[in-house]
């Protein structure tokens, strides 16, 4: 209870009640077996992620003099939809067309089928201007989904890591009853352990709701698979598509037999009669070249989360299914909106930037754990040389080896193969582990950053020089200006913890 | 339109959070019985600058932006109020500032417990967290979508709160029994109710 004599003494006392000692220390040796578990994946999944949230920002880097266009007619909708399909050949099981928006000025066309992945980007009038694929923000996004694993395990492993996350902000509120009583607290330049700490837990705290957010969506997209398996074999004996059929539209009868594209330009022209007020997003086709096909066109309402009408044509062109925002119950309001929250694609390109800025906080939050458990080992005197030079070469290895990847796709061009910028990552990657075995921990670090630093400003350099950075679109030359200055940030930070160390 | 609309919205939601956060930090400096008005004005406008972008940005949309922003306007503001201390450390690189922060229990533990520890911590608060989630979807009334996405969403929130439990939790039986008592309890009652 607090004494009179400590109120005019003004001392501080805890907003919560008084938490046992022993509770704080046994969940303090949870978040930090479980953070010692998982920090590597957790660090990878929100860097990666961080990255990715300016995917759209990057594709257009990567192809900056690509034809760009506010709307598409829907004529040259299906010009260019039919010159894609003329492109890729027959078996195409699914395509895909992205119609332009603000974010991602292009008319893209992506098919899939027999003949693998393939992309088009056409122009104002429907002519196919030049290949659509980006095999970095594609290296970038895939790392994040699933890892490059095997999309079932992988996205279950970006899921489980996800939990963790939530796990690691649930015991970390626990574990921490003065979180809120030092919420403004941050020293700086003190102790390294301290300063670690605070960073750690302020970041922890006063973006907790940005956490939760992208920890919960991350878990629950990359569980999706297991969690309707169990609620399919649970609720209705096994049949896990009835739980599919309750969000998706049905599909048509199978039926294989060629048959004359689709007329999307008429289903554009009547889905913009039955949605008033939306703008066309997306065309989905299933087996487009079939007499068994489906066309789902999605149209976005403006300032909604969940915002996106779906209206799905027979080959006639006839309506056969249709999704409205306006309609949608909680259930529904929830699963639209789940990628959006998750990726910062709600907000325009203000929230984006404030979702890659909280997500590289997450990212730090993870990396900063493992360095809190060796400092606080260092300083307890049971120091662990081994995991610091593991811990840095994680930590530093990771912008170095993404800016590699980039380098590379840069230098390859657009047509690169996806296995490039992945076997760039995962060389430099293994390069770092292997120099940590004998290089001390300061020294990696210097030479990660510096060396990360130097390659990402040579990116931008080389995207002016070979892809021409700087002429096209204005999106490309914003990216190129931050690569420079990030690689010139981590490059001055390496040169001036050498020239602290020369001081000393 | 929309996007210059956010991007105009963005101003005032930032500098609301940094005045809420700032009226925040003037409390948590004053003594005790000065506190009381700068802690309440400071909540009444963080809260503020997160319900007025509902009417501006759309209902869901609205809030959701400012979610993302109040953080950022909060942090600049204790950002600025960092003090700059002058590293410390002896020859060993050891620290030699003392820490008042708890330090993990010290257990002693044995292969069995840490392996039965890792198992409840990952699958069988899996099993678990899932029988919770089926048993919502059945049990709760509702449009059969909104009980499955909300037993959805409550599937890794109650597994994150059971790996933190189960790795904290010295008894490791008392979990055991726990976890098994609530999945078997939830699946029975699933199975009773069936899925209407």
């Amino acid at each position: 209870m607090t004494t009179r004599t400590e109120r005019v003494a003004g001392k501080r006392q805890p907003i919560w009640p008084k938490v046992p000692a022993d509770f704080v220390r046994a969940v303090l040796k949870g978040h930090s077996a479980l953070g010692l578990a998982f920090a590597a994946a957790i660090y990878l999944v929100c860097l990666s992620g961080s990255i990715a949230v300016f995917a759209r920002e990057f594709q257009r880097w990567e192809h900056p003099a690509a034809p760009r266009i506010e709307a598409a007619a829907p004529g040259a909708v299906q010009t260019a939809f039919t010159g894609a399909m003329a492109q890729a050949g027959n078996g195409v099981e699914h395509a895909y067309v992205t119609l332009p928006s603000p974010e991602l000025p292009w008319l893209l066309i992506t098919t899939e089928g027999k003949a693998g992945e393939h992309a088009w980007i056409a122009d104002g009038q429907g002519r196919i201007a030049e290949s659509g694929a980006s095999p970095w923000t594609e290296f970038v996004t895939h790392l994040h989904i699933n890892l490059h694993l095997p999309q079932t395990w992988g996205m279950f492993l970006v899921g489980l890591t996800g939990v963790a996350l939530l796990s690691s902000l649930i015991s970390g509120l626990l574990a921490h009853p003065r979180v809120f009583r030092d919420a403004f607290h941050l020293r700086l330049g003190g102790s390294r352990r301290l300063q670690e700490a605070d960073l750690h837990n302020r970041l922890g705290v006063w973006a907790l709701p940005f956490h939760v957010i992208v920890s919960l969506t991350g878990a629950l997209l990359g569980l999706t698979t297991l969690i309707v398996g169990v609620l399919g074999l649970a609720v209705f004996q096994g049949d896990v598509n009835k739980v599919y059929a309750l969000f998706l539209p049905p599909l048509p009868k199978d039926d294989p037999r060629p048959a004359p594209l689709p007329d999307l330009a008429a289903m554009l022209r009547q889905a913009a009669v039955r949605s008033p007020g939306a703008t066309p997003a997306y065309i989905l086709m299933q087996h487009p070249a079939e007499y068994g096909q489906a066309t789902q066109v999605g149209l976005r309402q403006p300032n909604r989360l969940a915002g996106t009408d779906a209206l799905t044509f027979d080959r006639e062109g006839k309506l056969f299914h249709a999704s409205y925002a306006r309609d949608n119950n909680l259930g529904k309001d929830i699963l639209g909106s789940i990628g959006s929250l998750h990726f910062g694609w709600f907000g325009g390109g203000v929230v984006r930037v404030v979702y890659g800025l909280l997500g590289l906080g997450l990212t730090y939050l993870a990396a900063s754990g493992v360095t809190i458990w060796l400092a606080r080992r260092r300083d307890k005197g049971r120091p662990a040389p081994g995991w610091e030079r593991v811990w840095t070469s994680v930590v530093w290895g990771q912008p170095l080896a993404f800016a590699v990847a980039a380098l590379g796709v840069v230098i390859a061009g657009a047509g690169a193969p996806l296995s490039l910028p992945l076997s760039l990552w995962g060389g430099a990657t293994l390069l770092a582990l292997a120099v940590s075995g004998f290089v001390e921990a300061k020294a990696l670090s210097r030479a990660c950053r510096a060396i990360g630093g130097a390659t990402l400003v040579l990116v931008a350099l080389g995207h002016v020089a070979l892809r021409g950075g700087l002429a096209g679109d204005p999106v490309a030359v914003i990216v190129n200006v931050v690569l420079l200055l990030l690689g010139a940030g981590l490059v001055a930070s390496a040169l001036r913890g050498r020239m602290v160390r020369s001081a000393a | 339109m929309a996007e210059s609309l956010t991007w105009l919205a963005a101003i005032p939601i930032l500098i609301g959070a940094a005045a809420g956060g700032w009226a925040l930090r003037r409390a948590w400096r004053l003594r005790i019985e000065e506190r009381l008005p700068w802690m309440l004005g400071g909540w009444a406008i963080l809260i503020a600058t997160l319900l007025w972008p509902a009417w501006v940005l759309g209902a869901a949309r609205g809030p959701f932006i400012a979610v993302a922003l109040i953080p950022a306007g909060v942090l600049a503001v204790v950002t600025s109020g960092a003090t700059v201390k002058a590293a410390r450390a002896d020859g060993n690189g050891r620290n030699n500032d003392q820490s008042l922060a708890p330090e993990p229990l010290e257990r002693p533990s044995t292969a069995w417990r840490t392996i039965l520890r890792w198992l409840l911590a990952g699958p069988i608060g899996m099993i678990a967290a899932m029988a919770v989630g089926v048993c919502y979807a059945v049990w709760v009334p509702g449009e059969p979508q909104t009980r499955l996405l909300i037993s959805g969403l409550m599937v890794p929130v109650l597994w994150g709160g059971a790996m933190a439990w189960t790795l904290a939790d010295s008894r490791i039986l008392r979990a055991t029994a726990m976890l098994a008592g609530v999945t078997l309890i939830c699946f029975t009652a699933a199975i009773l109710r069936g899925f209407a």
